[in-house]
């Protein structure tokens, strides 16, 4: 959990220069190898390979937590919907995590809502991404 | 021979415009130069596929990929949109209950000018589509607007285009027009904009990703991607709109996909319209 707390604060507060790249591909290496939660070493320091979202969904498994996680996924979903970037699968998550809430299966719903808040952060990431970086692949 | 020396020209073009606006020339409203871009688009596609005629582009994946073009030619033999474009003929000569029909509100009656769609409209400030000035026509008419992706519209549309056969594509952006540069600008964004779960744009599979194989499918040059619209599908069994098949497509990057018609699917059309400005209409299709 600690290690999971550091990796996020690393992740926001390393501005986007090239170090902040490879930070991220060690990051989604480590993840991609290993899995979630995978413990990895950049700079001398070790992370862990953790998404915000699954660290924020690392709390009681109580209905309060859960409505309270499915609320923040559907508003990040909405952020992303409005900038055009929405994903395919996100509200059908969602979908999912809300039936998990009403049956009581609330590690279930957080850890959905969690994957689905992810899916909008990554799909704001991009819309951001695409404002300076679309015309790459323009031909000329 | 014409249509080469009018790219020799546009190379000119593209060149000097680089010389003269410097690194981000075309990718602001400022600077966008749609002649640029649909002559740089001819270039980039005739070094890739030195072998393909810029008049064949129109017949989508067949154009470059000699393997599946004999197989579709077969099809074409005894198209298989032929029913549906007689049923849109009935339809399109149906009048209305008010006595009027769909040849009162287009120009020439309605046939031979599907190269003419979409444009950019000043009064309304948007892009309009073929598809939205049948159901405008409809609604002005007391009648019952159609869905958009499939069925009457369709087939409606279909009829429309056969009648424009071999017309020569015209899509116009307005001068001095603000309005019209940034939907075009819109447009072309959107298709070279990286999205969804898959992180892919309309560009990775249609420009640097045309004809080659991506899982089980080849997908085809974006230039030429309009002209045949609406389509019959092996896949669907039947007529598609030209927004159908973005949506489809824009699915496969794993995003939502908008809905047809949406102002950005309109703006998307006429960026890939004026792209394909030169080359012939040959609607309906027949696609796999
Ligand atoms: C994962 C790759 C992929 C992506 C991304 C993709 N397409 Fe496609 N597209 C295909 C394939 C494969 C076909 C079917 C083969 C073909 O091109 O006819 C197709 C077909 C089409 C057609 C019909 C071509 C024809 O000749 O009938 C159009 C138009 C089209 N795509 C537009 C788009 C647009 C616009 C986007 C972006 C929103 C897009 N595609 C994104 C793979 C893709």
């Amino acid at each position: 959990m600690k290690k999971a707390l550091i990796l996020v604060a690393a992740l926001t507060l390393v501005p986007t220069f090239v170090a902040a790249e490879s930070f991220e591909n060690a990051y989604l290496q480590a993840r991609a190898m290993y899995g979630p939660g995978a413990v990895f070493e950049w700079n001398g320091k070790q992370y862990a390979a953790v998404h915000e979202e699954e660290a924020e969904a690392d709390i009681a498994a109580t209905a309060e937590n859960a409505r309270m996680m499915v609320d923040k996924a559907k508003a990040k979903n909405k952020e992303v919907a409005e900038l055009g970037f929405e994903w395919k699968l996100t509200r059908g998550i969602i979908k999912d995590a809300e039936s998990a809430l009403t049956t009581g299966e609330y590690r279930k719903a957080l850890d959905l809502a969690a994957q689905a808040k992810y899916h909008a952060r990554m799909g704001i990431k991009q819309y951001h991404y695409a404002q300076s970086n679309w015309q790459l692949s323009v031909p000329q | 021979m014409k249509i080469i020396k009018t790219m020799a020209f546009g190379v000119g073009l593209v060149l000097s415009a680089q010389i003269s606006q410097a690194a981000d020339s075309g990718f602001t409203l400022e600077t966008v130069n749609p002649e640029a871009d649909r002559v740089a688009l001819q270039n980039y596609f005739k070094k890739r596929f030195p072998d393909a005629e810029l008049n064949d582009y129109v017949n989508g994946i067949y154009a470059v990929d000699s393997n599946s073009r004999e197989q579709w030619e077969e099809i074409e033999e005894f198209p298989p949109y032929e029913f549906a474009v007689e049923e849109g003929e009935v339809l399109f000569n149906t009048t209305f209950a008010n006595g009027k029909g769909y040849a009162d509100c287009f120009e020439n009656g309605g046939i031979g000018i599907r190269q003419n769609f979409p444009y950019w409209s000043k009064e309304e400030g948007t892009v309009k589509t073929l598809e939205m000035e049948i159901n405008e026509c409809r609604e002005a008419n007391g009648e019952k607007v159609l869905k958009w992706s499939k069925g009457d519209i369709a087939k409606v549309s279909a009829y429309m285009a056969w009648t424009s056969r071999d017309q020569i594509i015209d899509i116009k952006l307005p001068e001095n027009d603000a309005g019209a540069m940034a939907a075009y600008l819109d447009g072309k964004k959107f298709f070279y904009a990286k999205r969804g779960q898959l992180n892919l744009s309309c560009a990775n599979c249609h420009v640097q990703g045309a004809n080659i194989r991506i899982r089980a499918d080849l997908p085809s040059p974006q230039l030429g991607h309009t002209s045949h619209f609406p389509v019959f599908r092996s896949k669907w069994g039947e007529l598609g709109t030209l927004h159908r098949r973005y949506s489809g497509c824009h699915k496969d990057s794993r995003s939502h996909p908008l809905k047809p018609q949406t102002e950005t699917f309109r703006n998307l059309e006429y960026f890939q319209s004026y792209m394909n400005n030169g080359l012939a209409i040959n609607g309906p299709g027949a696609r796999k």
